[in-house]
């Protein structure tokens, strides 16, 4: 007879032992265990393990289950616990990144698949419902017209060149969405920037200001834990989180094109235009704007030959 | 019942059900079913849903519901738990529960 499963947690940061024990498993299966991870939840079968899963805050890590014990339901099992687990945590709504080849098997366990960079990672929630709400709500604030303008902001904090990009965008455009980022992962919380920006456009006529959403630039569009490649992991993140605005943001609002500024200093604003454009969307691809400084230009980054909308 | 938590209840098991209930952002009431037999008993299942609900006085909420093939009883059994824990339900009415 087999001895049952138990399911148990181990902070990783806290149980340096457990840890390393959940890092072969990892090995085994040809994944890392990653830094962010807060928590693991592990399942155990006459002491020794066999399946682990982690969370780090809304996000599904980690996933592994050790090759003897596939092809039974211990998947369906430890996602549930873990979704469980989650939920004790405060986490109802779960993203969860995985290669395109292991999405069915996290669709049978009530993950439903986002977007997929092809080849590379799919993208997946926990809730049938979540981005078709989401979409639902913003069709409701769909404005005609031929030229529908988007920027999105962190706003960290909101500054006289936001505010130009803002005016400069929303003058050639019929409407402008302005989407201020969500997560809480910069200096300024989420509530100040978007009053601050709310200020700051007061005056600019023909724009809807949105505070962000899970799927437009937040930890959760932005994976880099099973890709080893740094390089690889960047392009691929911006990617997934563009993919997500293309087929499913921007097709409810009625977008044609996406406003941002040019950043010297930022090699990821710069990679974001390549690419998106040509993957397999339903909608025609909105087209990427630039906004040009104010101030003198500082020239094109010498990475860069040519701005990516020319 | 006022929701005022996410809660879950049950499975992803076959014929069972599982039913995450949380607050609408617009306080109203939304179902949303998928299912297996979607086809054949998709009406159905929303049916139950409904009637449950109404039953527990449920009147804003996103009620999720992704059923592997249960049985009406199994619905409704599962509907109320995730309503209960989704509403800190302490003490319990059994007249509507039954």
């Amino acid at each position: 007879m087999t001895e049952p499963l138990e399911f148990g947690t181990v902070d990783p940061g806290r149980e340096p032992l457990a840890a390393a024990e959940i890092r072969q498993l990892l090995a085994a299966c040809e994944l890392e265990l990653e830094a962010g991870v807060q928590v693991f939840l592990v399942c155990r079968q006459g002491g020794q393990l066999v399946a682990c899963a982690g969370l780090e805050g809304g996000i599904v890590k980690c996933v592994a289950v050790a090759e003897a014990h596939r092809g039974g339901s211990l998947s369906l099992a430890l996602m549930h616990e873990l979704g469980c687990l989650a939920l004790e945590r405060g986490h109802s709504h779960l993203f969860l990144y995985t290669r395109p080849g292991n999405a069915a098997r996290f669709q049978g366990c009530g993950f439903h698949p986002l977007v997929e960079v092809p080849g590379w990672a799919t993208l997946m929630e926990n809730t049938p419902a979540g981005i078709q709400g989401c979409v639902r709500g913003l069709r409701r604030q769909r404005r005609e017209g031929g030229r529908i303008g988007c920027v999105v902001l962190n706003a960290n904090p909101f500054t006289l060149g936001h505010q130009h990009l803002v005016r400069s965008a929303a003058r050639a455009c019929d409407w402008l969405h302005l989407f201020v980022v969500g997560e809480d992962a910069s200096a300024v919380p989420f509530r100040d920037r978007f009053s601050l920006v709310r200020a700051g456009v007061a005056g600019i006529e023909r724009v809807t200001l949105h505070p962000g959403s899970r799927y437009l630039i937040s930890r959760a569009t932005f994976p880099s834990y099973f890709i080893k490649d740094r390089c690889i992991v960047e392009t691929c993140d911006t990617a997934v989180d563009l993919l997500l605005f293309r087929q499913h943001l921007a097709p409810a609002l009625g977008i044609t094109h996406r406003y941002v500024g040019t950043e010297p200093f930022c090699r990821l604003r710069w990679r974001n235009c390549p690419g998106w454009r040509s993957a397999a969307a339903r909608s025609p691809p909105p087209k990427c704007a630039g906004c040009r400084r104010r101030a003198t230009s500082p020239g094109w980054p010498p990475w860069c030959r040519r701005p990516p909308w020319t | 019942m006022e929701i005022v938590q996410a809660a879950m209840a049950g499975t992803l098991e076959s014929s069972d059900l599982l039913v995450k209930v949380s607050p609408h952002d617009e306080g109203r009431l939304e179902l949303v079913v998928s299912s297996q037999v979607m086809r054949q008993f998709g009406g159905q299942i929303r049916r139950v849903a409904l009637e449950t609900l109404a039953r527990l006085e449920v009147e804003a909420g996103l009620v999720v519901i992704e059923d592997k093939g249960a049985l009406d009883c199994a619905i409704r059994a599962r509907i109320q738990a995730a309503v209960l824990r989704a509403a800190r339900c302490q003490e319990l009415d059994w007249r509507v529960l039954a």
